[in-house]
């Protein structure tokens, strides 16, 4: 085996697949990368066994080959070589030298046997789905804030894909909210899985700004991602999803019109004196144009601010004001729709002109 | 068969490095064997390449040796629900639309608010009042009144602290009395009703009408008769009423809150009188009492609650049923919205469920603080040797309160009051144990003192 490239371009492709290829003490093959050589293609794979990341690196003149190398003594060597500089990988016996000008180290490394193989999806039988890595990367990191990380309920740690009257929509819920974004609104074929949220993560990690467009690809036990020259895998999560299209509430008798970025400061001052309540604000609409937040701190004292919007019908609804920034978040345009019915219903938000995105947060026992 | 797929383990683990058949054999099993093909089930999809091409041999050798007939192996993902559709989920549902326990919470709050112009609310049975230690005199009297309305014990005046279900009880009476003699007049009135409709009818110079009214009912049941503080007109002509249907023999129920010796300026005749018939109270239900409470009401409700949920509620709630049932469907509401059972969320700590009743942080010198208040009398004086009647119950109260609400053992105690034998200790609580049975003052007493150490 035989390779020249680039350090960037070496050291870009290390960093993003040893990301994963850490603290495997009981199967020590999976802290390596396994570099492949095969037509002049380089392919760099790391894999936990939960996921896998492919990174490939286009050559000229290289010798095929494959070993396995540890990937984060690799990717930190490669990475400490001056930008610019002419790497070349050689193989032999199981130990592969990388020279770079005056630098020069040599590996011990492990047969390409003991790594283990990768599942791979049978396209035919797969469903499809291609869009523009912005929309997927906004779509999932709007919904990604609700996820759950708590593991005996593995389902609600991922996000939710799933196609309903021909729109493939992505979901996140944790019990106490729920974030839904439309992603492509004209589907083909019909799919319903969780990816798990950790995997979904490192999709997002190895998003640079060359590349354009995304494809995801599922069959009944795996997912991939293929974007640029990075290629992601991983299992699905087990379990069902709940029915979340049932939580949305349809009919809320109120209805308000605020501005985020107003809203975003008064929830982080209403925040302040809401820490030793865990973040309890109390939100009311007052007619005919008052909107205000309050907490109180017995200790520390009070807050009381409000927002100038038409009100229509009053209502006065507790929320965890992190579960509220998280939503304004997550949201993007100047104004949004602050929706509810009464002090039990759930808060429904929304951006004001688009109308992909919908995150609900449940009332706090008031 | 998962007994054949432990043999067959047993072998492969034989000839394999530890670590590689701790990752790539764990959660493996056999789903299924039919027609020569055996299906092993693996974690997730990066399992079973390796499995299939590199362990193959091994795993059909490790079968054939566990004497198990096969043509091939196949491997699969094990999964509850494969396939890429949504069934149902607790948490789900749940959150929009109205769950079976908040169902019946509502329609009971509903019910609550209808009555039949008596005063009567239907929804109070005996059948629902569950009986306990702290209730079952005042019970057996309530089932006496209703065989014989009007000539087992009257008055019957019933008195204990607010939402121990005095309410409750008193309108059980007044429906089974209704229900086993249709053609009775009954009227239940909480005495402000009662005098805001007299002062109503002094107005309208109606008075003739509004005695009337009373004294023709078969059974007056009078509530929270403790509000009559300084109403001197409406406590006259109570006087009357209560007199008239007396001497008919006409059943009189009254509740309150303390005897009425303790209520302020209640005449000295008419509290005589409300108690002829005895005085009979309601005390705070034990532990057991609370728990069976919640059960009945869980059961009634149709909620599903665990039994260590339960005693979760019964030992934090120290007031009284109401903050108990109150306290109890806020946890079943909260449990229905975030898909947990009662338990769950209990253990999350993520309940937003407050204690009213739960002791803030108590030490045994506000014990002994409140205590020495309550009797007029200083700490010091409480600690010290004094062998004055009062100081000495006191004292007693003080070590009965340390007991049972700070579990401190009898010489920690004894140091605590000023130095005493363990053995005066052991005395001093077997006594207010023994007369708190006997002594009504006493036991209010003791629970005003709770009241301040845990309000």
């Amino acid at each position: 085996m035989e390779i020249e490239v680039t350090q960037e371009k070496l050291s870009k492709a290390l960093n993003n697949v040893s990301r994963i290829a850490v603290g495997k003490v009981t199967l020590p093959i999976l802290n390596n990368v396994l570099i492949r050589v095969l037509n002049n293609k380089v392919s760099l794979v790391t894999t936990n066994l939960d996921m896998a990341i492919i990174d490939y690196l286009p050559v000229s003149d290289a010798k095929d080959g494959v070993i396995t190398v540890p990937a984060k003594l690799l990717a930190e060597f490669v990475s400490n070589l001056p930008r610019g500089e002419k790497i070349n990988i050689t193989e032999k016996n199981n130990k592969v030298t990388i020279t770079a000008g005056k630098y020069k180290s040599t590996i011990n490394g492990s047969p390409a046997d003991d790594f283990p193989e990768l599942p791979e999806i049978e396209e035919k039988k797969a469903v499809i789905y291609k869009m523009s890595i912005d929309e997927f990367k906004n779509g999932i990191s709007e919904v990604m804030v609700a996820t759950s990380n708590d593991m005996t309920r593995p389902a609600l740690t991922g996000v939710y894909f799933n196609t309903e009257d021909k729109t493939l929509a992505v979901a996140a819920t944790d019990g106490y909210r729920l974030a839904e974004k439309i992603l492509v609104k004209n589907a083909e074929s019909e799919v319903g899985v969780i990816v798990p949220a950790s995997s979904l993560q490192e999709v997002l990690r190895s998003i640079n700004d060359e590349m354009d467009e995304i494809e995801i690809a599922f069959n009944e036990d795996l997912v991939r991602f293929r974007m640029g020259e990075v290629e992601i895998m991983s299992k699905l999560i087990d379990g069902s999803f709940p029915e979340y299209r049932r939580l949305i509430p349809k009919d809320n008798t109120i209805k308000l019109t605020l501005s985020r970025e107003e809203l975003i400061r008064v929830t982080k001052l209403a925040a302040l004196f809401a820490k030793s309540v865990n973040g309890a604000i109390v939100c009311e609409a007052k007619k005919p144009n008052h909107f205000s937040i309050k907490s109180v701190a017995s200790e520390l004292g009070e807050n009381d601010s409000s927002i100038e919007t038409e009100v229509e019908n009053e209502g006065k609804v507790n929320l965890n004001s992190r579960f509220l920034s998280d939503a304004l978040n997550a949201l993007e345009e100047k104004d949004i729709i602050f929706e509810f019915s009464n002090s039990i219903s759930p808060v429904v938000l929304k951006n004001k002109k688009s109308n992909t995105y919908t995150h609900i947060i449940m009332p706090l026992n008031s | 068969m998962y007994n054949v797929w432990d043999d067959a383990l047993a072998k492969i683990q034989q000839k394999m490095n530890p670590s590689l058949f701790g990752t790539w054999f764990k959660d493996t099993s056999i789903i299924s064997n039919e027609n020569g093909i055996i299906t092993i089930g693996v974690k997730n999809t990066f399992f079973i390449k390796q499995l299939k091409n590199k362990y193959y041999d091994i795993i059909s050798d490790a079968l054939k040796k566990s004497n198990v007939d096969f043509k091939q192996i196949e491997f699969e993902v094990k999964s509850t629900n494969k396939s890429k559709v949504q069934p149902r989920e607790v948490t789900g549902e749940t959150i929009v639309s109205t769950p079976k326990g908040t169902e019946a919470i509502i329609e009971t709050i509903k019910k609550n608010y209808s009555s039949q112009g008596n005063g009567l609310n239907a929804k109070f049975t005996l059948d629902n009042f569950v009986v306990g230690s702290y209730n079952d005199l005042a019970v057996g009297v309530a089932k006496n009144i209703i065989k014989n309305p009007g000539k087992s014990i009257n008055p019957f005046f019933l008195y204990g602290g607010p939402g121990l279900g005095k309410t409750h009880l008193i309108q059980a009476i007044g429906n089974e009395i209704l229900r086993q003699n249709p053609s009775f007049k009954v009227k239940y009135v909480p005495i402000n009703h009662f005098y805001s409709d007299l002062i109503d009818s002094i107005k309208k110079n109606r008075g003739k009408d509004f005695y009337d009214k009373y004294t023709k009912l078969d059974c007056l049941i009078i509530d929270d008769f403790q509000l009559i503080v300084n109403k001197n007109a409406s406590q006259e002509e109570f006087f009357n009423i209560f007199n008239d249907l007396f001497l008919a023999g006409k059943q009189i129920i009254v509740t309150s809150d303390r005897l009425p010796s303790q209520i302020k300026s209640v005449d000295e005749r008419l509290a005589s009188r409300l108690t002829w018939g005895g005085a009979y109270d309601i005390q705070l239900p034990s532990f057991e009492d609370k728990c069976a409470i919640l059960r009945a009401k869980a059961d009634f409700s149709g909620a599903e609650i665990e039994d260590e949920a339960i005693e979760y509620i019964a030992e934090n709630v120290k007031t009284n049923i109401r903050d108990l049932e109150s306290e109890f469907s806020k946890l079943l509401v909260m449990s229905e919205i975030r898909g947990l059972s009662p338990l769950e969320l209990i253990n999350s700590g993520s309940t937003t469920i407050n204690h009213p009743g739960k002791p803030k942080q108590t030490t045994s010198k506000q014990i002994i603080e409140k205590v020495a208040k309550e009797f007029n009398i200083t700490s010091k004086d409480l600690c010290g040797q004094s062998r004055v009647s009062n100081i000495k119950t006191a004292r007693q109260v003080a070590m009965y309160l340390l007991r049972h609400e700070l579990s401190c053992s009898y010489p920690v105690i004894g140091k605590e009051v000023g130095g005493k034998d363990h053995s005066t200790v052991m005395h001093g609580i077997e006594k207010i144990e023994k007369d708190i049975k006997l002594d009504f003052n006493l036991r209010e007493q003791i629970e005003s003192i709770k009241e301040k150490i845990y309000g």
